[in-house]
């Protein structure tokens, strides 16, 4: 049976076979592969119980600074000794000479030797050479030491060694832990040229690459779609730039409302549908609005272009269009208000809104509609409020409770459309309606709390979302 | 929304010694009240502009007393005809603000935090109904500071007095400039030469409307008696605005004198409750809930109105200032609130119709699958964008743009009538992120027709140093004949600037141009920083693959 190495593995026994015993290091030269690929090949043999990691302490010594200085002018105290050779010398001409602490050490080790004797002459200390000094083990130690880094194992005089490592800066004492990596018996028979190659590093790391995707909040606009189109729902689409007459007076917003001023509303600059509706929708609505808002609706406010701040103008025209007996139907895109950019508001936004006419149109049943959509995101713990809407009545909106956030969180709106707003486009029937923003479903979705985020574009949050 | 913050012991007194905190927070929301937020005892609570007589918790009190089932029905308003009480209406009013209505409050007491309620909600009523203070506008007087008659006449902007607030006289072109109020509001009388005004029978100001009354007669903890004025270009919402403060300080412990208007087109205003009968089987076909007609009566009762059963029929009395009230379906929704929303059981219906995604969609959706298939990463960008990127930066041309009126973003105020644009301002912004950059969106872009069009374009481009025309030329072909089998021709077009001279055509489907295709040019990558080789094309699939 043949087993199948890695060109790593492989390269690793071979060295091993010939040099046993080595570190990572010496592997890493011998092999030529890099520590990395070397330190992998060696855990992989390892498991495969090939090869045997010894770790050990090794301490290792070399000279200090104080240890160099004394290798080329010698210990301080023979320094002392060379000045006494040729007369005795006073302290302060060997201060003068020894600067610092090198005095005390120098006169301390010397006389500790039995080099020198100290004689006093009046006020002075005379300093002479006693003894002819022999050389040292020390000093012995710090020539063999000399510029080399050596083993603990390689030391013959461990007193010497000793005293030199009380003296400061003399020398310096490294541990290091080392690997010794051996191989097993099985491994130093192995024929490793017996061996099938072709395996490849499977552990390395590779460049990233990123995956083409669509839009993450695209994929919650189709997520919901799909689920208003599951429940029975049919799509349509209509203009975002719409006159006042759809977005407004239609639904029964009286041209003096607030909603309805250019702080509010974006308005398009010199433009407005000339025939925004049928001559009898149009006296249908404008009586409607002076019978129940008592005051003079001017044809000239709802010809003003705006850009939608609802897609509910597209259902509702789709209703008056068509007036459908039974049906349900949404509407998806982009709606826009004039307001400032922040974390929580944007100029424009996706909406849903739908309608259902025909069978089974009471307020349980757009209750029950909405629990179910909310069912299928995901979202069962639910309640429903009420709310007021211009154009419905009554009027509730649906509260979702957040595990994450630990609170109720406002979602869609709905409600039954004022008959006000029914009746002049020629709508018998109640009509259920229910709409809000998808961002905000979104947002949880991908947990983030800046709404901005969905229209930057960056790359790194699209390649990673 | 209107917010208005309250606290919440002052409401539990209000409503009755026993009624808990924690009933008081649960059944807000079913009033259709949002709490905003609660700190200790002080809450913020936002409510609908349709019921302005919640603003103060007064108002909140009385709706809570009925869902609580503590008072139910409604709350009578006597107006007694004693004193002598009037108000005359100078014909000199009619061209700038023709109507004044109004009512004594007496026999009451405001303390500090009930004033600044009553300022607020005035507030909110001048913003709403009033819009503005133009269409109607609230005053406020001490009535014991006051000899009646009134006369609500003009006077010339030379006329002098102590406004509120004040400490010296000032005439009516000074209190326009120097207050804040004045600035405000001093559009509603725009013009005119001469201004509304009140006076006494002392000839002292009592009030400048729609602008500021005067100081002589400020009401405080100590007024006992409240002259309430009313002026507008609309009655009908002058007394609605009148309606309001009578019921929540009626509330607040004070009983009505009424106070006569005399002259042109005017009245003394007689807040009549509205009698409203109607069909109960509606409301059970509305809600989906089958309920007895005596069981709907209670529920309105909760609600604060009145009701009786009569033969089949209900009869409903609304009190003058639930003018929110319309019609039976306003009915219907009060009747579900006395019912309680959280009582409603939701029920789901198997649909009787099958649901199609909209043709558009479904093509729209085959492309962006193909572009992703293709290994482009899907964009998302505003219709509403700037003229510096859209128009400046690319050089494009400008003659068609759209605009929208005082956008409150200066990012946000042109219609883009291509997608190209912002897609480049999106490499723009991603210059630190690694390369190849490859995006695409489907969106709307919008042009000057009847009176717009809106089509659905395509758009691609591609960002990294060896990029090229026949790498993108070889991508929109694909993403043509992919699912829609469509062959497309490029040819050799005129200069435009957004391209590289030379390395740039329009693209061509069965003889019609639906796009453009090239190289963007150097000029324009460094106006967008861009330090790469970029392509791009634009196409119109409105059109093309589905009408």
């Amino acid at each position: 049976m043949s087993q199948v190495f890695h060109d790593i593995e492989k390269k690793i026994l071979e060295t091993l076979q010939k040099v046993p015993n080595q570190t990572p290091e010496q592997l890493s030269t011998n092999t030529e592969l890099s520590i990395d690929q070397v330190r992998r090949g060696i855990e992989w043999l390892r498991l495969k119980d090939l090869a045997i990691v010894d770790e050990s302490q090794k301490v290792t010594f070399s000279l200090g600074p104080n240890g160099f200085d004394s290798l080329k002018n010698g210990l301080p105290e023979r320094k002392l000794i060379n000045m006494l050779k040729d007369e005795p010398k006073t302290f302060d001409q060997i201060r003068s000479a020894l600067s610092g602490a090198g005095f005390n050490v120098a006169i301390a080790n010397a006389k500790k030797n039995g080099w020198i004797k100290i004689e006093k002459n009046n006020s002075e200390s005379l300093v002479s050479i006693k003894e002819k000094p022999i050389e040292t083990p020390e000093e012995k130690l710090l020539s063999f030491i000399g510029e080399k880094t050596i083993s603990q194992e390689q030391i013959s005089n461990p007193l010497a060694m000793k005293i030199l490592l009380s003296r400061p800066n003399y020398i310096i004492e490294t541990s290091e832990k080392t690997k010794t990596i051996s191989l097993t018996d099985t491994a130093l028979s192995l024929d490793t040229s017996a061996s099938s190659s072709g395996a490849i590093d499977v552990e390395a790391d590779v460049p990233s690459i990123f995956a083409a995707r669509t839009h993450p909040l695209q994929d919650t606009i189709d997520e919901i779609r799909e689920i208003f189109v599951n429940l029975g729902f049919s799509e349509i689409l209509g203009n975002m730039t719409q006159s006042s007459f759809w977005n407004f007076d239609a639904l029964f917003t009286p041209q003096d409302h607030p909603a309805r001023e250019l702080q509010d509303t974006f308005y398009l600059e010199n433009l407005e549908s000339k025939n925004p509706a049928t001559s009898s929708q149009i006296k249908n609505v404008s009586s409607s609005h002076n019978k129940n808002w008592k005051y003079d609706w001017k044809l000239s406010e709802s010809q003003k272009m705006v850009l939608r701040t609802h897609t509910t103008c597209v259902t509702i025209k789709h209703l008056a269009e068509q007036k459908p007996e039974n049906a349900r139907i949404f509407s998806l895109g982009r709606v826009f208000r004039n307001e400032k950019v922040s974390y929580k508001h944007l100029v424009e936004f996706n909406q849903i809104e739908g309608i259902v006419i025909g069978n089974n149109t009471t307020l349980r049943d757009l209750m029950g509609i909405q629990k179910e959509f909310y069912k299928k995101l995901g979202l069962t713990k639910i309640k429903f409020w009420p709310t007021f809407f211009p154009y419905t009545e009554p009027s509730l909106q649906t509260m979702v409770y957040n595990e994450k956030l630990g609170k109720w969180i406002e979602l869609f709106g709905m409600g039954i459309f004022r008959p006000e707003v029914t009746k002049p486009l020629g709508i018998d029937k109640p009509v259920l309606a229910w709409g809000g923003g998808i961002e905000r479903i979104a947002m949880l979705k991908y947990e983030l709390d800046d709404v901005r985020e969905f229209y930057n574009n960056n790359l790194s949050w699209l390649r990673s979302a | 929304m209107p917010v208005v913050e309250l606290n919440i012991n002052r409401i539990r007194k209000l409503v009755s010694g026993n009624v808990t905190r924690k009933q008081i927070l649960d059944v807000l929301p079913f009033l259709g009240l949002d709490i905003e937020s609660e700190e200790g005892d002080e809450i913020r609570i936002e409510y609908s502009p349709n019921r302005p007589d919640y603003s103060t918790d007064y108002g909140i009190a009385t709706g809570l007393q009925g869902l609580l089932g503590i008072k139910k029905g409604i709350q009578k308003t006597p107006i007694r005809k004693k004193g002598n009480y009037s108000i005359k209406v100078d014909s000199t009013v009619t061209k700038i603000r023709p109507y004044v209505t109004g009512i004594i409050a007496s026999n009451g007491k405001l303390d500090d935090v009930a004033i600044k309620q009553l300022m607020n909600m005035q507030e909110d009523l001048h913003d709403g109904i009033g819009r503005k203070r133009k269409k109607s506008s609230i005053g406020l007087h001490d009535a014991d500071k006051i000899s009646f008659p009134l006369t609500y006449t003009t006077v010339s902007r030379d006329h002098k007095f102590i406004p509120l607030n004040g400490s010296t006289e000032q005439t009516i072109n000074e209190i326009l400039t120097n207050t804040e109020v004045g600035q405000n509001y001093g559009s509603v009388i725009e013009n005119a030469k001469n201004v509304p005004i009140i006076f006494d029978s002392d000839q002292n100001t009592i009030s400048f409307p729609p602008i500021i009354n005067s100081r002589l007669t400020t009401v405080t903890p100590n007024t006992k008696n409240i002259l309430i004025e009313v002026t507008g270009i609309d009655k009908e919402a002058a007394e609605d605005m009148l309606s309001v403060v009578v019921s929540i300080l009626q509330t607040a412990g004070f009983e009505f004198n009424e106070l006569k208007i005399t002259g042109n087109k005017n009245s003394t205003p007689q807040l009549k409750e509205k009698i409203m009968i109607y069909d109960p089987k509606f409301t059970s076909e509305i809600i989906g809930i089958e309920m007895s007609p005596s069981n709907m009566v209670t529920c309105l009762k909760k609600c604060r109105l009145d009701a009786s059963v009569k033969g089949k029929k209900i009869t409903c009395i609304i009190p003058r200032y639930r003018f929110d009230i319309f019609s039976p379906m306003d009915l219907t929704e009060e009747i579900a609130l006395g019912y309680g929303i959280a009582n409603i059981e939701p029920k789901l219906s198997p649909s009787t119709t099958i649901g199609q995604k909209n043709d558009v969609t479904i093509k729209t959706k085959l492309i962006s699958q193909t572009a992703v298939g293709l290994g482009f990463l899907e964009a998302m960008n505003s219709s509403l964008t700037s003229k510096k990127v859209l128009y400046e930066m690319t050089k494009r041309d400008s003659s068609q743009i759209i605009s929208v009126l005082d956008s409150k973003s200066q990012e946000h105020t042109i219609l883009r009538d291509s997608l190209l644009p912002s897609l480049l301002d999106n490499l723009s912004k991603n210059i630190h992120e690694s390369y190849p950059q490859k995006l695409f969106e489907t969106g709307v872009v919008f042009s000057k027709g009847k009176p717009i069009d809106e089509s659905i374009n395509l758009a691609i481009i591609i960002a990294y140093k060896d990029t090229s025309y026949s790498e993108i030329k070889a991508i929109m072909q694909s993403l043509l004949r992919t699912n829609f089998k469509i062959n497309s021709e490029t040819k050799t077009s005129k200069n435009n600037e957004l391209f590289s001279k030379g390395r740039h055509a329009d693209i061509f489907v069965n003889e019609k141009k639906v796009g453009e295709i090239g190289e963007i040019d150097s000029n324009i990558l460094e106006n967008f920083r861009i330090r790469t080789s970029v392509v791009g094309f634009e196409i119109k699939l409105s059109g093309l693959i589905f009408d």
